[in-house]
């Protein structure tokens, strides 16, 4: 059952919030005029998309697959990110390496983007430090739902920057281009 | 029958039990490695160290200790969770970090009873010994000695069960190793139960290598179709898809083992060959189309030609269920159709026999349909067909699962002929109607096995493509042809066939339990109530 729990006693001068609202005016006013004659210090402007912002080293971005001195994925296939997974978005593909020592390799590894909530327990679970979210990657987008499905070539030591440029896909398709821009000469980007 | 303490349990037990299976009786588990049911003791894994209250001196292992009145042993005193614990950090000490990329993981002992019992940190200083990794000793098995843990069970295993003595334990110490002489490879069929019986990870399968993590495989029971033993086993799948069967115990059957012919097996229920739609003289059709088309040949023949012109072949491959309600369909339709017996392996029945379990005989449940027949008292054998299809009077012939035309070599083929199989044959190609029937793993029933043990089906996954069991099979076939009132449910079937099989009076489906139940050697002369398998109100 729902409890009443009474409020302060207000006096009839209190009941019409004269002063509240006008103490709350005065704050934004207050903060405006400040921004506004020190805009420089008080505002991070960052002129997206041409310049980006540089995430904190512990931001959970695109996920990358790590790799050995020998050049190969870290990852064994053991499932420990699959099965802790709460969206269920890793595939993995056990295959045997004949050559290789450690015997077992990821031979597909995949994980949909459009599911993954970037809890990071992938990372945390995976006894081989083979996957990490240190990328710094926000912007995981793609034209279709497959590109939003990363796979072991593309997630094999993702550095920011791998997606394709913004100019790149504007050159092949000018007609997506936003009104003004130079397919010819783009602006240079800044922060990649 | 002496009877013993545990943990202050008091149990009795029969004479000659060890204490690990006393305590077992008692509720109480005793950790073990080394020690199996169905193998020799050898005591060397000191896992199962138990005190001793009375009646003997302690502690001692419980697998090497006979129950015998008056003796008291306690599990859950502090001084053996001491002793567990040194046993498993001493296990422990030189097993290698496999564990992401073993397949044992998930079902390994070392995992759980470190969990249970272990919990400790490592105090190895020096390097761990290490000793060769994957090596390839046997079709069906790969050894990796550094994760074992020397409990021998393999090495008896092949000394006292295959008597082929490929095994032994190498070197001494730290530096003790399984492996095969030199030059030499696993020789027997039963190298999957090898992986099956060790404890770690040192021996894993080879076909199930790097499939699926164990964990993700749920285990339904069921039979092993393979020939007439009719081994107990546990199918284990994941979304529909079979991945490995493994045998179940059963003490009366099959112990703990099944040969690498049965085990590979689950491999034919997604396997090519597999007829997964009706097919009828106009090619593919829907299973109810195909049915109709048969009952009306069914009818046309019986009609033009007489009931003696339709016959039946019973199907060793099918369970009991699919002959009994096949049998009752046609019996009901066509009271004077001729039914018929044909004994013998297809062609793809493969080519082994032993004393250990594989059979002579390579169909699941030719002792039902004998059984059956037997009841039946008008059923033909092979040269009783053979001399039907010679005369021609013969028109009609339905057979179910057995690629009869292969088992009888060269006869004179009917005018018509229907085939209720799982896999395509020489039978099924020369089929004017072909229907599909699910595979044993896929259906509720039966199967009796040369001993005359009866032994329960249940689905593991859904049946294949269009396929279903042989009793819904004869039940669309029955009312195809007029007969509704037959039972379409595999319990059903069982019940009305335990109420018309002298053999079989007395048994239910549900009844059969996991260990399965004989028929009647002598069959009674009057019904046996079937026992109420309801829960009680």
């Amino acid at each position: 059952m729902t409890q009443q729990v009474p409020g302060p006693e207000m006096t009839t001068g209190q009941k019409f919030y004269v002063r509240e609202v006008l103490q709350g005016l005065w704050i934004t006013l207050k903060h405006t005029v400040r921004n506004v004659l020190n805009a420089d210090e008080n505002f991070t402007i960052i002129d997206y998309p041409d310049v980006k912002k540089v995430m904190p080293e512990r931001y959970k971005g695109a996920h990358r697959l790590t790799t050995r001195p020998d050049g190969k994925v870290k990852c064994v296939a053991c499932m420990m990110c699959a099965q802790i997974c709460p969206a269920k978005c890793i595939t993995i593909e056990a295959g045997e390496d004949p050559d290789d020592p450690v015997e077992k390799y990821p031979v597909q590894f995949q994980i949909d983007m459009l599911r993954c909530i970037y809890c990071g327990f992938c990372v945390e679970a995976c006894p081989k430090d083979a996957i990490r979210m240190d990328t710094g990657i926000y912007e995981i987008n793609g034209f279709t739902r497959q590109d939003l499905i990363h796979d072991k070539a593309y997630m094999k030591d993702l550095k920011a920057g791998k997606k394709p440029l913004a100019e790149d896909w504007y050159r092949e398709h000018p007609e997506d281009a936003p009104p003004g821009y130079d397919v010819k000469a783009p602006k240079l980007r800044e922060g990649y | 029958m002496p009877t013993v303490k545990v943990n202050g349990i008091e149990v009795e037990v029969a004479p000659g039990t060890n204490m690990i299976e006393a305590a077992r009786q008692a509720g109480v588990d005793i950790p073990h490695y080394c020690y199996h049911p169905h193998l020799p003791v050898a005591g060397n894994c000191r896992m199962c160290l138990v005190d001793v209250e009375a009646g003997g001196r302690g502690p001692d292992i419980a697998c090497n200790m006979q129950a015998r009145d008056g003796l008291a042993i306690r599990t859950d005193t502090d001084n053996v969770k001491r002793m567990r614990r040194s046993v498993m950090e001493f296990l422990l000490v030189n097993h290698p970090l496999d564990c992401p990329i073993c397949d044992q993981a998930g079902e390994c002992r070392l995992q759980d009873y470190y969990m249970e019992h272990g919990q400790h940190h490592s105090r190895l200083a020096d390097e761990k010994i290490t000793r060769t990794k994957r090596q390839d000793i046997g079709d069906l098995i790969i050894l990796d000695a550094d994760r074992c843990i020397a409990c021998s069970r393999c090495v008896r295993f092949s000394d006292e069960v295959t008597k082929t003595g490929e095994l032994r334990l190498f070197n001494r110490t730290d530096h003790t190793e399984i492996g095969v002489f030199p030059g030499t490879r696993l020789s027997h069929h039963y190298q999957g139960c090898l992986a099956d019986i060790c404890p770690v990870g040192a021996l894993t399968n080879k076909d199930f290598r790097f499939q699926k993590r164990s964990w993700y495989l749920r285990a339904e029971p069921s039979v092993c179709d393979r020939c007439a033993t009719g081994c107990n086993i546990d199918v284990d799948h994941d979304h529909g898809e079979v991945f490995r069967y493994r045998p179940r115990r059963n003490d009366a059957v099959n112990k703990s083992w099944m040969c690498d012919f049965g085990r590979l097996s689950y491999k034919r229920l997604a396997a090519e060959d597999r007829i997964l739609t009706a097919r009828g003289p106009e090619g593919a059709e829907g299973v109810d189309a195909v049915l109709a088309g048969l009952a009306a040949a069914v009818d046309a023949a019986a009609r033009d030609h007489g009931d003696g012109s339709v016959g039946l072949v019973l199907g060793t491959r099918a369970t009991n269920e699919a002959n009994w309600a096949m049998l009752r369909a046609l019996r009901a339709a066509v009271p004077g159709a001729r039914v018929f017996l044909v004994e013998g392996n297809d062609p793809d029945a493969f080519d082994y026999t032993d004393d250990l379990l594989v059979h002579a005989d390579k169909n699941p449940n030719t002792a039902g349909v004998r059984l059956i027949a037997e009841a039946d008292g008008a059923v033909g054998d092979a040269e009783a067909l053979r001399a039907a299809l010679a005369d021609g009077g013969l028109r009609l012939l339905l057979v179910l699962a057995d690629d009869v035309l292969a088992r009888l070599g060269e006869v004179r083929r009917p005018e018509a002929l229907a085939f209720f199989g799982t896999w395509a044959n020489a039978t099924s190609e020369a089929a004017r109607w072909v229907l599909p029937l699910a595979a044993a793993q896929e259906v509720e029933g039966s199967f009796t096995n040369f001993q005359g043990r009866v032994q329960r089906l249940q689905p593991a996954i859904p049946a294949a493509g269009d396929s279903r069991p042989g009793q819904v099979l004869a039940a669309g076939l029955a009312r195809a042809l007029g007969e509704d009132a037959l039972p379409a449910g595999a319990a059903g079937v069982f019940h009305d066939l335990a109420a018309n099989v002298p053999a079989f009076f007395g048994l239910s489906l549900a009844g059969l339990g996991a260990e399965g139940a004989l028929v009647h050697r002598e069959p009674p002369t009057e019904q046996v109530a079937p026992p109420d398998t309801r829960p009680a109100p």
